[in-house]
């Protein structure tokens, strides 16, 4: 009982780790897109290092607001 | 290795533990294999315009830039997304 109680938060666990880093993935790969238009340099630009920081919390904003739309269905 | 000729002894603490650590060794693998999938797309599409007989220098310098570059950008998209500012 005590293993399968344990089994179950670590699968938990390991699913919202899963869930978190696909997020950032795929975050990180719009935005990549979205910012880092020319050839990558030796650093980013402030405007570029702005952009991806922008991007990723607008991206959150909107998942909120398509969320909420979702639910008033 | 070991652990795979080992009988197994369903129950017991030490098998358990085993399997989660296998299991989070996999999950890591998984997430390294896409990551650099990704990565290989990216900096391929960014820095091989023109593919020749063989990469040029300034072509593999560029890829090892953008490497460098896109594993910074995602380490500052997770700083974003866990601190968000209004």
């Amino acid at each position: 009982m005590e293993n399968s109680a344990e089994m179950q938060r670590f699968i938990e666990q390991e699913q919202q780790k899963a869930m978190m880093s696909e997020m950032i993935g795929k975050l990180t790969s719009v935005c990549w897109d979205k910012c880092i238009t020319g050839t990558p340099g030796n650093k980013f630009s402030s405007g570029e290092t702005t952009c991806l920081t922008n991007c990723a919390q607008r991206f959150l904003d909107m998942s909120m607001i398509i969320a909420k739309r979702f639910e008033m269905q | 290795m070991d652990s795979f000729s080992s009988p197994s002894s369903s129950g017991s603490p030490a098998s358990s533990e085993q399997l989660m650590e296998q299991i989070k060794a996999q999950l890591a693998q998984a997430f390294a294999q896409e990551f650099l999938e990704t990565v290989g797309n990216k900096c391929f599409a960014k820095c091989v315009t023109k593919p020749g007989t063989s990469l040029s220098g300034s072509e593999s310098s560029c890829i090892s830039r953008c490497v460098d570059r896109y594993m910074e950008a995602t380490g500052i998209v997770s700083r974003a997304l866990f601190s968000p500012q209004r």
